[in-house]
């Protein structure tokens, strides 16, 4: 749980589309408390990334290991319950549920279930006996859950209470109460990418990874968010990676920087030594100044 | 406590109205038949309005239930259980909804399994299909009647015992889609991707909505077999299937309060014209009219609601919220 332990690495991680390399031998590790960014021109493979890292896409080669574990394969949503959690550049709410289910449904990732997940978990990375044991398990707290929600038993309602109020407390550190019972899609741009933050957060991640979480928004929103992200950091000891299009923006918050382009590693390190690259300088310059 | 509380005090008022209205021969057929479909409707309305999926094999669901209970009831029929009278039957009977429900929900594992891989278009084709395959595999099975069907499956089934159904029904749908573990469902329907980040199982709770949806559906299969005393696998095809969505999409997918509405309505309807032309000429080819014109009827107003309101009557809307919202005003 210190700050300093090895969360996410990426081991020369790459991925091809048909013939177009969207990224290649990428290199990346995320410690607990570090603020790193992830920057490029457009289309440069910063999402796609993230993609590979979160187990939407499967790299054609190289390793993704969360918490030691290699997770290539894995589904995103056993890589979400392994400390991993992300925002989607194009918001992805669940547009017709209020803000607060939005944050409750992300909320079910930590529940306690009958049998510990944990130990679920360790069967399922042994033989093919325990996997099915395993998969027996899992299906068995599934139905379980279910069956107290249809019961509403005291612990099922003890849970709702819970998990409402821990939603509630995500909902309040993103300055969003205000929200709590509007449906996600009736909310200002600038609210609905912090809601996404707040839904992140509710699968209580050890890494959160931010696509463009500033995208939209003006200057005044871009530097209130920015000073967010560093108090997320300190609040839930997280690890975060900002993908921004805006070099500016990066340079201010974070200690570490990569730059894609065209899904190569052009330059890593601290955002002085990143700024004063050529390569990094010719990247952008060839992009013209559209962001500034 | 407070969980019970409401199944109890339905089953009481049931048991009432079962022993004031149970010797209307017409009535209690009409609203079993009636209740039959509401639970076709709202168990459906857990994968197509719920979770998003799109299922059109309800009634393979149904007749599974419905054979395997007949089968059961015609197996026990000499059976008793000394001392008990007729609430010897209603355990038997019980017993084959449970059955039904159960050998139906099997098949809607088998049947969510491939919903693992396949969406849309193609989860609906796998479901038709399933549906299909029931239906022909009943044709062809002489133990099971073939296409003459089963019967003089004994009439255990009372209005109370239907609408006791339809109830739990109703509450199993109403606390799933209102508990947290409920609720991923609708993160699925919204939006898939990001539910998977968000560390729910989508392929679980995809699985189990079939799962849930089909017991219910076979459940309704066994009652439908208790009243009807005669099944043959005709009443099972495509076209019911379809129905149940009619039902559904036109009370606004993922309402239980239009789950409920349409299949009411839409049930009563055509029994409504079907005695209205028994009324005007006695001869019986009027009321043949009716289930010929009930198809094209029924797809003109499909389209009529799409246009009018795409979202279906209720929406997602649903009766106990407007109830929740005025307590919570005044
Ligand atoms: N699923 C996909 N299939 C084919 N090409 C893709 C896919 N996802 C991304 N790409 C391509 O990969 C490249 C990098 O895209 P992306 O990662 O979205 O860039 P950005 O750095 O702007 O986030 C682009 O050329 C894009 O068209
Ligand atoms: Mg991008």
């Amino acid at each position: 749980m210190s700050v300093g332990e090895v969360i996410l690495e990426a081991k020369a991680t790459s991925i091809t589309f048909g013939g177009l390399k969207a990224l290649t031998s990428f290199n990346l590790q995320v410690k607990r408390g570090d603020l790193k960014g992830l920057i490029g021109p457009n289309g440069a493979g910063k999402t796609t990334a993230f993609n590979v890292l979160t187990g939407v896409y499967l790299p054609t080669s190289g390793d993704v290991e969360v918490c030691g574990e290699r997770v290539n394969g894995r589904r995103p949503w056993e890589i979400n319950r392994r400390g991993l959690a992300r925002t989607f550049q194009n918001i992805r709410l669940f547009k017709s549920l209020t803000a607060l289910d939005n944050v409750r449904i992300a909320v079910i990732a930590n529940t306690k279930p009958l049998f510990a997940r944990d130990r679920i978990a360790r069967l399922r990375s042994g033989s093919s006996m325990n996997r099915v044991a395993a998969k027996v398990l899992d299906a068995s707290n599934n139905y379980v859950d279910w069956w107290r929600a249809l019961l509403k038993t005291p612990g099922f309602l003890r849970e709702e209470a819970e998990l409402t109020a821990r939603a509630d407390a995500l909902l309040e550190v993103m300055g969003l109460s205000h929200r709590r019972d509007e449906q996600a899609k009736n909310l200002p741009y600038g609210e609905q990418r912090r809601l996404e933050i707040a839904r992140a957060l509710g699968t209580q991640p050890k890494v959160l990874l931010l696509d463009e979480p500033a995208a939209g928004m003006n200057t005044r929103e871009k530097a209130d968010l920015m000073v967010l992200i560093r108090e997320l950091r300190e609040k839930f000891s997280l690890g975060i990676l900002v993908i921004e299009h805006d070099m500016k923006l990066v340079m201010g918050i974070c200690e570490h920087i990569t730059v894609l382009d065209h899904g190569e590693t052009i330059a890593a390190g601290d955002p002085a030594a990143v700024r004063a690259d050529p390569k990094v300088i010719e990247a952008y310059l060839g992009e013209a100044p559209a962001h500034a | 406590m407070r969980a019970w509380a409401p199944i109890a005090v339905a089953a009481a008022a049931l048991f009432a109205l079962q022993l004031l209205l149970g010797r209307f021969e017409f009535f209690v057929y009409l609203a079993s038949l009636v209740g039959v479909n509401v639970i076709l409707a709202v168990s459906l309305n857990i994968i197509n309005g719920m979770t998003g999926q799109f299922s059109i094999g309800h009634a393979g669901f149904m007749a599974v239930g419905a054979y395997t209970a007949s089968v059961f009831s015609l197996a026990t029929n000499d059976t008793r259980i000394a001392g008990l009278g007729v609430v010897s039957d209603q355990i038997f009977f019980v017993a084959a909804l449970a059955l039904g429900g159960a050998a139906a929900a099997l098949c809607g594992f088998l049947v969510g399994l491939p919903s693992l891989r396949l969406r849309g278009d193609y989860l609906a084709i796998v479901t038709l299909g399933f549906g299909e395959i029931i239906r022909v595999i009943v044709q062809n099975t002489p133990s099971l009647g073939g296409p003459l069907g089963l019967s003089g499956v004994p009439q255990y089934s009372t209005f109370a015992m239907v609408w006791f159904v339809v109830f739990i029904t109703v509450l199993v749908a109403r606390r799933l889609a209102s508990s947290t573990h409920g609720r991923a469902l609708w993160a699925i329907r919204e939006d898939e991707v990001a539910a998977e980040a968000m560390g729910v199982d989508t392929t679980a709770y995809k699985v189990r909505a079939f799962v849930v949806s089909a017991f219910f559906a076979g459940v309704a299969g066994g009652l439908f077999t208790h009243f009807q005393s005669v099944i043959t696998p005709a009443q099972f095809d495509f076209t019911r299937s379809i129905d149940i969505v009619v039902f559904i999409v036109a009370g606004g997918l993922g309402s239980t309060t239009g789950a409920v509405s349409a299949a009411v309505v839409l049930t009563l309807l055509p029994e409504a014209l079907r005695s209205l032309f028994g009324a005007i000429g006695a001869d019986s080819s009027l009321s043949a009219v009716v289930d010929q014109i009930r198809k094209p009827l029924y797809g003109v107003l499909l389209i009529i609601i799409m246009l009018a309101r795409p979202q279906g009557i209720f929406g997602t809307n649903e009766a106990w919220d407007l109830f929740k919202k005025k307590k919570a005003a005044a």
